[in-house]
């Protein structure tokens, strides 16, 4: 499979994830935003409404990617290291 | 309340949950650690698998997380329905894909994961366990 899907569908989720988090009231402010092919297909409250309703819309996982719009994707995160 | 509880693994807390497998919707079972130490409550993420397990049961990419400590780098985030049957859980989550996990496990229930729930040895010091 060629990767331009991914590169477009992660091009538009970073462009929404800019937009919310400089707009807080962009309709895609604190929601999860699920694309697919390069298009917006779902506007969903939750990570749960995202998955299934991403699912129904495309069927191939490799077609799509999701957004939780307004969070700050630069964050670094501890995983504490086992003995 | 329901609750389930597994036995220590070399001393240390670990949970069980099912994955579902793409290809055939067989469900495939993973011991994880219970890490009270991997990511905060607002880290984001649930757990941390093997990236392979997240591409076979068919996760959707979510985001990119960085991480730092025991994991050093910039890892993708899948969404995954996770079980547990004993708790009556079943959602998608959002796992981290790594291409290594801790010896002899199948990966990391991280903080945000457990915090879910009511979690420790429930008065059983060779246990660990969750409670919905």
């Amino acid at each position: 499979m060629s990767n331009a899907i991914l590169d477009i569908n992660r091009e538009l989720a970073s462009r929404i994830n800019a937009e919310a988090r400089s707009n807080p009231q962009s309709p895609y402010a604190n929601k999860f935003v699920g694309i697919a092919n390069g298009k917006v297909v779902v506007v969903a409250d939750d990570l749960d409404e995202l998955d299934r309703q991403l699912r129904l819309a495309e069927p191939d996982p490799r077609k799509c990617c999701g957004v939780e719009a307004s969070r700050d994707y630069t964050e670094v995160h501890e995983i504490w290291r086992l003995i | 309340m329901p609750r389930a509880q597994w036995p220590l693994r070399n001393g240390r807390p670990n949970i069980e949950i099912v994955l579902t497998l793409a290809l055939d919707g067989k469900p495939s079972p993973r011991t994880l650690l219970a890490d009270t130490g991997a990511g905060s409550r607002q880290a984001g993420f649930d757990l941390i698998l093997d990236e392979d397990d997240c591409v076979l049961c068919g996760g959707l990419h979510l985001f990119t997380a960085t991480l730092r400590g025991a994991y050093k780098g910039a890892f993708p985030v899948y969404s995954v329905r996770v079980d547990l049957p004993s708790l009556g859980f079943a959602k998608p989550l959002r796992v981290v894909g790594v291409p290594s996990v801790p010896p002899g496990l199948d990966g990391i229930a991280c903080f945000g994961f457990l915090n879910r729930f009511q979690y420790g040895n429930f008065g059983d010091r060779d246990s660990f366990g969750l409670e919905a």
